[in-house]
């Protein structure tokens, strides 16, 4: 077997081995394109080395290169080697336009869903008691201020939901509510949309700053029918 | 020494050739990506893109018949249940929209179902002005954002005219003192379609947006329905109480550009002649 097919062999089995097998060994994840491509020059480099450490083991690699590209005694494959010299120039030419054109779709957005809370509302806890009563009037206060966006099944599909993007928040999902502290909602209900870091793109939220509307106590009661009536439980340090 | 020399500069030349095929066929790969980091929401649209016309623009004629050449992008609406006095439930429930330029004026036509015409049927656009990022619902201040004013452009089909109007919150809308927007609308079939038009550039970026056709800007939507309650004489819509959007993309497009081919032209011009100039080398080498 010649080294270039050795070379194209190699290439072929690794780019195989990273983007099918790696994948799915516990504990690992798909590799981006351009790690990939970064694996597969270092093993090409690699082999080059190896290919060019004796002038025998040069000429056996870059031989047959240099043949095929000058068209010296090559037979049927005269007409492979024009191909190549006429694909080869389109291609640049195809890479060079898709590079160049201007992009038809608007800006993406790396919106953080969510970000940090301010330092005063890390550890806060709810210092209403958790009693069927309490729970029962925050499903209420929910039923009347938070399902007409967030719905009166907990799940973000409420009657003013439709035109807001981002959409309002679906508690019944697990990677909702369930992921986050008490302290968290309280600070989000309270300052609303508009409390926001940068990195939450708060010019885009329609969540009101309830703090201008409800008394805190109606807010922890609120959290308290929101987990409940979501089926879900808040993330504890323990 | 120059034996040697001829004999590993055909190997580099070789090196090189390898490595920059690899470098094309990279960028195709990476190509996949953005497709597959695509946003999950099914949203009808995010971006209202207005063409270049030649000749006149329908800057008063929301009828006219080069609208159906602008395509539409549909935007879902929602009653402003932002700020008090909110309200739950709004009549119009999508926008239509359309855009046109002509690389001076820029015209935007909404067109949304509302079952009666009435006097205090009412729409607006909203910008954001200048660079600063300005909240959806009128520029309401954020806490820990500096945010900007927003330009909204006013329409009411009692009034029959376009007001340029800014805010910085709700409770701050200020008429401005030039007044650069036109709007006119027209009511059938159970369906409003109310033009806007504006020069591009009004010469006030302070308040109003500057439109460019260098790349997308933020823009929203209102729409408030005038219908009065029977009972009571109340307006159903007013004010704060409305139907309102998101934020979301409006580009007026740029004349055709081929730049693209220009450039890929080169490209295999030169690729043409490193090909030329690499054969000739390795057959000189070859005969010596």
């Amino acid at each position: 077997m010649g080294p270039i097919i050795k070379l194209i062999l190699l290439n072929v089995v690794t780019y195989l081995i990273l983007k099918f097998v790696l994948p799915n060994v516990p504990g690992s994840a798909p590799l981006p394109a351009s790690l990939i491509f970064l694996y597969l020059l270092l093993t090409t480099s690699g082999f080059l080395i190896l290919a060019t450490v004796s002038a025998e083991s040069k000429e056996e690699f870059w031989g047959p290169i240099q043949r095929f590209l000058v068209g010296d005694g090559i037979g049927g494959l005269q007409a492979l080697r024009w191909v190549v010299l006429i694909l080869f120039p389109l291609l640049v030419g195809w890479q060079t336009y898709n590079s160049t054109a201007v992009s038809d779709a608007p800006p993406g957005e790396n919106r953080t869903i969510h970000p940090a809370p301010p330092g005063e509302y890390a550890g806060l806890s709810n210092p209403v008691p958790k009693t069927p009563e309490t729970i029962q009037q925050g499903k209420g206060f929910y039923a009347a201020f938070c399902s007409p966006c967030h719905g009166g099944n907990f799940d973000g599909k409420g009657s003013a939901a439709r035109g807001f993007n981002p959409p309002p928040a679906n508690f019944a999902d697990p990677t909702t509510i369930a992921m986050l502290q008490e302290s968290y909602l309280f600070w989000r209900i309270k300052k609303g949309g508009v409390g926001l870091p940068i990195e939450g793109m708060p010019w885009k939220s329609a969540m009101p700053r309830w703090e201008l509307e409800l008394p805190d106590e109606w807010i922890w009661k609120i959290i308290m029918g929101e987990y409940d009536g979501a089926h879900q439980s808040p993330r504890t340090w323990e | 020494m120059i034996r040697g020399l001829s004999r590993i500069v055909p190997n580099v030349v070789g090196g090189v050739c390898l490595a920059i095929g690899f470098l094309i066929v990279q960028p195709a790969a990476a190509e996949e990506k953005p497709k597959a980091e695509a946003p999950a929401e099914t949203q009808a649209s995010s971006a209202v893109s207005a063409p270049l016309v030649k000749g006149a623009l329908p800057a008063d004629d929301p009828t006219a018949a080069i609208w159906s050449s602008a395509p539409p992008a549909t935007f879902p609406m929602s009653p402003q249940v932002h700020w008090p006095t909110r309200n739950l439930e709004a009549t119009v429930k999508d926008m239509i929209v359309r855009g046109l330029h002509d690389g001076t004026n820029v015209a935007i036509l909404l067109e949304y179902a509302d079952p009666t015409e009435d006097p205090d049927d009412a729409a607006a656009v909203q910008f954001m002005v200048g660079d600063k990022k300005a909240h959806f619902a009128h520029g309401q201040p954020m806490a820990q954002v500096e945010g900007g004013p927003v330009n909204i452009w006013y329409w009411k089909n009692k009034d029959g005219k376009g007001v340029d109007m800014n805010a910085k919150g709700f409770g701050t809308l200020k008429i401005q003192d030039h007044q650069d927007v036109k709007a006119k609308g027209a009511y059938a079939n159970g369906r409003w379609k109310v033009v806007f038009s504006r020069p591009l550039d009004t010469g006030h970026p302070e308040e109003d947006t500057l439109i460019t056709t260098a790349g997308f800007i933020n823009i929203g939507f209102a729409a408030w329905d005038g219908k009065k309650d029977p009972s009571s004489g109340e307006l159903k819509e007013k004010g704060s109480q409305k139907a309102v959007s998101s934020w979301w993309y409006f580009r007026a497009e740029a004349p055709p550009n081929y730049t693209g081919y220009y450039y890929a032209a080169i490209a295999v011009g030169l690729a043409l002649g490193f090909q030329f100039v690499l054969i000739r080398k390795l057959k000189k080498g070859q005969s010596a």
